[in-house]
């Protein structure tokens, strides 16, 4: 038997987000919660590259991973009193919550595999169905070159070969570094410190 | 310029004058000299012009026509050659005709074929009316501004009393007075100088509420309020007559100007389509009312004719042709005798006739120079004057009529006045008796006669009231009974009124001279017994005429004895008394002086009334036909040139000299020399005299036969009014609240209110309802956004596939 | 078996995204500790990432008509900067909400409760 080792990985990776992923749903405990995310995420980060996606994996472990999921653990941290660390639902509540994503996911699941098989079936005509023939001919790893240059170049509004937006992402690029700055100061703003009430009692405190 | 176009013009500023004399009053009376005493002053000046131009008009009339033909003499009358031997006297030639001008000044409307205009019709009558009228005016106005003097400042009215007691006590109204004098003057001017029958309704009218404005200018005092009223309710009455009277004229001829009028009814030849008939102005029925009598034939004639070409104007032929059958048959002649009993019945109402004088002693609550002025001189006579006017349409039976109700009249009168004690009431039944002789002379046919009486007596009457005027200003009284022995007080009041007094009884020579009322009473007489022996059975009404004059001789000197002569009565009165202030006794005297003179033959033809220059005018008005007389039904009026015959003259005079000199004998012995007692013949004729002194009790017949009907149905009416609609009306008015009260409560509050609650209720569960999705809780909604997007897909896929 | 053998298909990535997907609502729908509804969060977006990238890739998108190429990785890209940094302002809400109420329990966050 050929092992088709992409496949193999894909298998793992995939089994290893998803069995994580349903862990940091039943988990109760808040701090495993994060971890078992935080090995999901990475799991992900793997599929990522599986598909030919370099840079956006990397991307996905050093903001995802290294940053996101570490500001959750610090959120964690702040507020991990003992109270909050394992907060139960109720029954009635994991009732509703599994029986609207069993339809979410009898809903999906449909759509995915449909999709995929009418994406394999789509038009037939001349000049798609010689590219597809020739592609899928080749069944072989294509040659994946680096898209990390390939998505600089298109962030910085070149448009980059195969891309389909013609006057690449500069614009958006440039919104999102605002938007990050935005974030940035309200987030500040928000979690600032808060003064008390009285400036007599500090007065007095301070003396 | 043309004389008629001059007469007209001066008539006209004469009427118009105190028009604007009293437009000026009613604009600026108050404002006009010291509490409007120059108001006085512009009335007066304004009817003084009046005088001046009427003046200038008879200067003018008699310029140009001369003062007429002087008649008979004391030898007979001349059948000049050519001359229809039953034409007394007048020549018949073209030249005879009448003179008049008459013409139109303003049209107010015209309708088709009726047509109202301001126009007049001025003959000899006319312009001797304008001068007595406005004589006789002007000396009252001058008398007025004295008499009225108190008028100047605040008045207390004695006659009124007060809720609290006291006397009423109010401002003068000096310039009112001389304002509706004023339109008074106007008004009778307009009567008298009217050329149409609508126009002279209109100043009927006029007259009658200025007639009410003066009887009740002491308008505080309950009588003279009351006194107001009956004279115009009465006078109405009469007009009610008039105006079916206008409709008969005028339904049936299609005119309203008497220049039409009369030569319709008195034409001088008629044509038919074969012949011209000659009438000599006869009475003849008029084609109108021959066809409005004959309506079916009219009928006929025309629908005969319908339908052809020039079918209206064949027709029209045709009627005229047969006019002449249906004529002689009698029709028509009924709507003329109708026509002159409805004009007759409004000169009744204005000339006190029985039986519509009730309201002319009543009228003597007014001023003095009222009742002198409006109810002794011109408003009546108004009654009078259209009579002559008049005189052309009245058949026989009419003029029958109208002798029967002057002779009740001045009988009736007469013996009232034998009783009375106040002395402006004696006056004014004597006033009512003269007027039944003026219309008791025009019915027997002494057209001139007549006339001649009214102007007469119009001077005489108006000077016997100005004179009572004096009398009561001094003594403050009117009752005669307050009285007595004022010729020393008061010579020139008591010598005019003795002059008044003379000529009011006729007194004169018989056949030589006297004062005017001798010629005119002379001549009335004369004309009755002319007719009482044409008419056999009537003689009666010439010995009551004659027995009127006794009765008057008698009761006028009891009053001239009881008031100048004996003791006084009342010594405090007479102490006060004194003459008139000259603005007041020297109109007496210039009256007087007419009274006197106004009818007297020239020197030249003394023992000739005829030759008089008054009635030498009056006799060129004369309307044409009628001093030929008339006979109609068994009734014969004749000609009064026949009244001027020696013999008849004679036995006229005489008798008139007899009765009145009797009457005066009778007046003497009783109130002069103190012959007979008049409490004993009091206290024998009891009942006759109860009788005499409660005016034949006219008043309580009236007012149980006619005043108290009507109040019941006025009252019956209004119970209609308040109780019946009113009620009715309040009631819907509160079905109409209770049902829409009823109609709110079911459908606005409970349906509707009831609705629109609903919905809010409902609106509101539905919120409270959805309120519960609200819970709060974020992991529900995360839910809710799932299941949100399960369904979206399941619809978007569900339904693409 | 024919997991190992035959190649991957687009379906198997579209398949996993859907079940990270899900876990993710349900981790929101059910965790009474706000971190936890955060985290779902995360398992969402990154659900909605595999897909992009799947659609993106040149391996598994066969057919060219459907594949987005170099879009799908960029949006993958932006998605994850965007939930960085939503990540943080929803961090400092849930601690200015525990500074206030003493407690990350979601439940007691019903003042909206109408």
């Amino acid at each position: 038997m050929e092992i088709n080792w992409h496949s193999l990985y894909f298998l793992l990776f995939a089994s290893i987000a998803c069995i994580f992923a349903l862990a940091v749903v039943f988990t109760a405990n808040v701090v495993r919660m994060a971890f078992y995310l935080m090995l999901s995420l990475a799991a992900t980060a793997g599929l990522f590259f599986l598909a030919g996606a370099d840079f956006v994996g990397a991307m996905q472990l050093v903001l995802y991973v290294g940053g996101t999921l570490v500001l959750l653990v610090f959120g964690v941290m702040l507020t991990a009193q003992s109270p909050f660390i394992s907060i139960r639902t109720g029954g009635g509540d994991w009732v509703l919550a599994a029986i609207v994503g069993g339809l979410f996911l009898a809903v999906l699941i449909p759509a995915a595999v449909q999709s995929g098989a009418s994406h394999e079936n789509f038009p037939k005509n001349v000049a798609a169905s010689e590219e597809d023939a020739v592609s899928a001919d080749t069944a072989e790893e294509p040659a994946s070159e680096p898209t990390a240059a390939r998505i600089g170049l298109a962030l910085l509004g070149a448009p980059a070969d195969g891309s389909k937006g013609g006057s690449g992402y500069l614009l958006p690029f440039e919104i999102i570094s605002i938007h990050l700055l935005v974030v940035l100061v309200g987030a500040a703003y928000l979690a600032r410190p808060k003064r008390r009430a009285t400036p007599e009692k500090n007065v007095a405190e301070e003396s | 310029m043309e004389l008629g176009a001059t007469l007209s013009t001066l008539l006209l500023l004469a009427w118009l004058l105190p028009l604007a004399s009293f437009g000026a009053i009613v604009l600026f009376g108050p404002r006009m000299g010291r509490a409007g005493k120059a108001a006085g002053y512009v009335a007066t000046g304004a009817i003084l012009a009046g005088v001046v131009l009427s003046l200038f008009a008879l200067g003018f009339w008699i310029g140009e026509h001369g003062l007429g033909e002087s008649l008979h003499g004391d030898e007979h009358a001349e059948v000049k050659a050519g001359e229809e031997a039953d034409h007394h006297g007048h020549r018949h030639d073209d030249g005879h005709a009448k003179k008049f001008y008459s013409g139109d000044w303003y049209t107010l409307a015209e309708f088709g074929g009726l047509r109202l205009t301001i126009g007049y019709y001025i003959d000899a009558l006319t312009v001797v009316m304008f001068c007595m009228v406005t004589l006789i005016a002007t000396c009252i106005h001058f008398y007025a501004m004295g008499y009225m003097h108190e008028e100047l400042e605040d008045v207390t009215d004695h006659e009124v009393t007060l809720a609290n007691g006291e006397h009423l006590r109010r401002p003068g109204r000096y310039h009112r007075f001389f304002q509706y004098l004023s339109l008074f003057c106007f008004s009778m001017l307009g009567i008298v100088v009217a050329g149409n029958i609508a126009m002279t309704f209109i100043f009927w009218e006029l007259v009658g509420i200025c007639s009410y404005f003066l009887i009740g200018f002491y308008i505080e005092r309950k009588t003279a309020s009351t006194a107001a009223n009956k004279a115009f309710i009465v006078n109405r009455v009469g007009d009610f007559g008039m105006i079916i009277g206008l409709m008969a004229i005028f339904g049936s001829l299609g005119t309203f100007h008497y220049e039409e009028i009369f030569a319709q009814v008195r034409p001088q030849e008629i044509y038919t389509p074969t012949e011209t008939i000659e009438k000599h102005h006869e009475l003849t029925v008029p084609d109108g009312m021959v066809w409005a009598e004959a309506t079916e034939r009219a009928g006929e004639i025309v629908m005969d004719h319908a339908g052809q070409e020039y079918g209206l104007e064949n027709a029209a032929a045709q009627m005229a042709a047969e006019a002449n059958e249906y004529r002689d048959q009698g029709f028509g002649y009924t709507l003329l005798i109708i026509a002159g009993l409805g004009i007759f019945c409004g000169c009744m109402g204005k000339s006190a006739q029985f039986p519509l004088h009730v309201w002319l002693p009543d009228a003597m609550e007014g001023p003095t120079p009222v009742s002198a002025l409006v109810h002794s001189a011109t408003m009546v006579a108004a009654g009078v004057f259209l009579t002559a006017r008049f005189f052309p349409v009245f058949t026989p039976e009419v003029l029958l009529v109208i002798a029967i109700v002057g002779t009740v009249t001045l009988f009736m009168a007469a013996t009232i006045a034998i009783t009375a004690t106040d002395i402006k009431r004696v006056l004014a039944y004597s006033t009512l008796s003269q007027l039944g002789y003026m219309m008791f002379a025009l019915g027997v046919g002494g057209w001139v006669a007549g006339v001649l009486h009214l102007i007469t007596h119009a001077f005489f009457k108006s000077l016997l009231f100005m004179c009572s005027g004096s009398v009561i200003h001094a003594v403050h009284s009117n009752e005669m009974t307050d009285m007595g022995g004022l010729l020393k007080k008061m010579p020139i009041t008591a010598y005019t009124m003795l002059v008044g007094c003379l000529a009011i009884i006729g007194a004169g020579i018989p056949l030589v001279i006297g004062l005017s009322g001798y010629y005119s009473k002379d001549a009335i007489l004369a004309q009755a017994y002319v007719f009482g022996e044409s008419n056999g059975s009537l003689l009666f009404l010439f010995v009551i005429a004659a027995g009127g004059a006794a009765i008057t001789a008698f009761y006028m000197f009891r009053l001239w004895f009881m008031t100048f002569l004996g003791e006084p009565r009342d010594k405090h009165r007479f102490d006060h008394a004194h003459e008139s202030p000259k603005v007041m006794w020297i109109p007496l005297v210039v009256l007087s002086c007419f009274a006197v003179f106004v009818a007297t033959p020239p020197i030249t033809d003394l023992f000739n009334p005829t030759a008089a220059p008054l009635v030498r005018m009056l006799e060129q008005a004369v309307p044409n036909g009628v001093a030929a007389g008339g006979a109609s039904g068994g009734i014969v009026i004749p000609a009064e040139a026949d009244s001027h015959e020696h013999t008849v003259h004679v036995l006229a005079g005489f008798i008139a000299f007899g009765t009145a000199m009797s009457g005066l004998l009778i007046a003497c012995c009783v109130y002069w020399w103190r012959l007979i007692n008049p409490d004993e013949v009091r206290a024998m004729f009891a009942p006759i005299y109860r009788f005499l002194l409660n005016k034949w009790w006219f008043d309580e017949l009236y007012d149980k036969l006619l005043v108290r009907p009507t109040l019941y149905i006025g009252r019956f009416i209004a119970w209609i009014d308040r109780g019946l609609i009113d009620w009715l009306i309040d009631n819907i008015a509160r079905w109409a609240r209770g049902f829409s009260d009823g109609f709110d409560r079911a459908i606005d509050r409970t349906l509707v209110d009831g609705t629109v609650n609903w919905v809010a209720r409902q609106t509101h569960a539905v919120g409270l309802a959805l309120r519960g999705v609200q819970t709060g809780r974020i992991r529900q909604y995360v839910v809710l956004i799932v299941v949100g997007t399960v369904t979206m897909f399941v619809i978007a896929f569900g339904l693409s596939k | 078996m024919n997991l190992l053998t035959d190649p991957v298909t687009i379906s198997h990535y579209l398949i996993v995204g859907s079940v990270m997907f899900v876990a993710g609502a349900v981790c929101m729908a059910t965790k009474r500790n706000a971190l936890g509804v955060l985290m779902g969060i995360e398992l969402v977006l990154n659900g909605a990432n595999i897909n992009f990238v799947a659609f993106g890739s040149e391996i598994l998108a066969r057919n060219p008509h459907y594949r987005l190429g170099l879009d799908g990785q960029i949006i993958a890209l932006f998605v994850i900067v965007l939930a960085a940094a939503e990540a943080a302002v929803a961090l400092a809400i849930v601690l200015n909400f525990y500074n206030n109420h003493a407690t990350v329990d979601v439940d007691r966050a019903d003042e909206l409760k109408g």
